[in-house]
C-alpha cells in the first residue's frame, strides 16, 4: 500500500535516492501519487495486489504505516502480525518466519501487476494473500 | 528594559545551560552518526520524528478500515473488504 514518501526531493533526500535515481517531490495531489506509484509498478514489475493510500492519508494513520510497515489481518479481520516500525524494525525476514511458523511454508501466488482488485482463488496450501 | 549582560549568570545558571548544550551536541552527534550525516540527522528531526508514531494498535485489536484508490485512479476499495478468506498481509510504504 503506498503511502506518503519518505525521501522526496523537497523534503529529506537521501544520497541513495540519487545514486538509486528514485527522485521525486512529495506528491501534492492523488494523481502525482498515482503516478510515483505506477512508476513503481513498471520499475520492479510488482506482482502484488497494490493500493493508494488517498490524500488525507487515512490508511497511514489508522496504522500507523510511515515511513514503512507490515501487518497481517487474520481471517477474521483482527491484527495478527504487527510489524515495528520502519526503516529500523522493518523486518520482512521475521514476517516470513511468522507466517512460515504459524501457516507452513510460504508460497506466493500469482497476480497481475498493478490490479489492486485482483483475487485468484485461493490454491491449495497457500497460507496468505496480500493486498 | 534590562539588558541581558545586566543579568548575573549564577554558577547554578551557568552549569545548567553548559550542560544543556552540551546534551543537544551530543545528542545532534549521536543522531548524525546514526542516520549517516549533519544534514540527515536534521532530516530526521525536521520531517521524519513528526510522522512516525508507534501507534495504539495491539495483537488481537480488530483491524481498521480505509478506502484505497487502485492505480487506474478511479476504483477504490477497502482494505477489509479483503479479509475473510485467508489472512491478509498489508506492505506499506513508499518508493523512496
Amino acid at each position: 500500500m503506498y503511502v506518503r514518501e519518505a525521501h522526496p526531493t523537497d523534503e529529506w533526500q537521501m544520497k541513495s535516492n540519487l545514486k538509486d535515481d528514485v527522485c521525486y517531490a512529495q506528491p501534492k495531489n492523488l494523481q502525482q501519487r498515482l503516478d510515483i506509484a505506477n512508476d513503481f509498478i513498471t520499475r520492479f514489475k510488482y506482482p502484488l495486489p497494490f493500493g493508494v493510500d488517498d490524500m488525507s492519508n487515512a490508511a497511514e494513520s489508522a496504522y500507523s504505516a510511515w515511513p514503512e510497515r507490515i501487518y497481517v489481518l487474520d481471517e477474521s479481520g483482527h491484527i495478527a502480525y504487527r510489524g515495528g516500525m520502519g526503516p529500523f524494525n522493518y523486518k520482512p525476514l521475521e514476517l516470513r518466519g511468522w507466517l512460515a511458523a504459524r501457516y507452513g511454508e510460504v508460497r506466493h501466488d500469482a497476480a497481475k501487476p498493478g490490479d489492486a482488485t485482483h483475487q485468484e482463488p485461493p490454491a491449495a496450501g497457500a497460507p496468505a494473500k496480500t493486498l | 528594559m534590562i539588558g541581558l549582560e545586566k543579568i548575573p549568570l549564577t554558577l547554578f545558571w551557568k552549569w545548567t545551560i553548559g550542560v544543556t548544550l552540551a546534551v543537544f551536541l551530543l545528542a545532534f552527534v549521536g543522531l548524525s552518526l546514526m542516520a549517516g550525516s549533519p544534514r540527515d540527522a536534521y532530516g530526521m528531526v525536521r520531517y521524519a520524528l513528526p510522522h512516525m508514531h508507534r501507534g495504539n494498535l495491539k495483537l488481537g485489536d480488530d483491524a481498521p478500515d480505509a478506502r484505497l484508490v487502485a492505480l487506474n485512479g478511479t476504483d477504490h476499495f477497502h482494505i477489509r473488504e479483503r479479509t475473510g478468506a485467508k489472512p491478509l498481509v498489508l506492505v506499506f510504504g513508499s518508493f523512496t
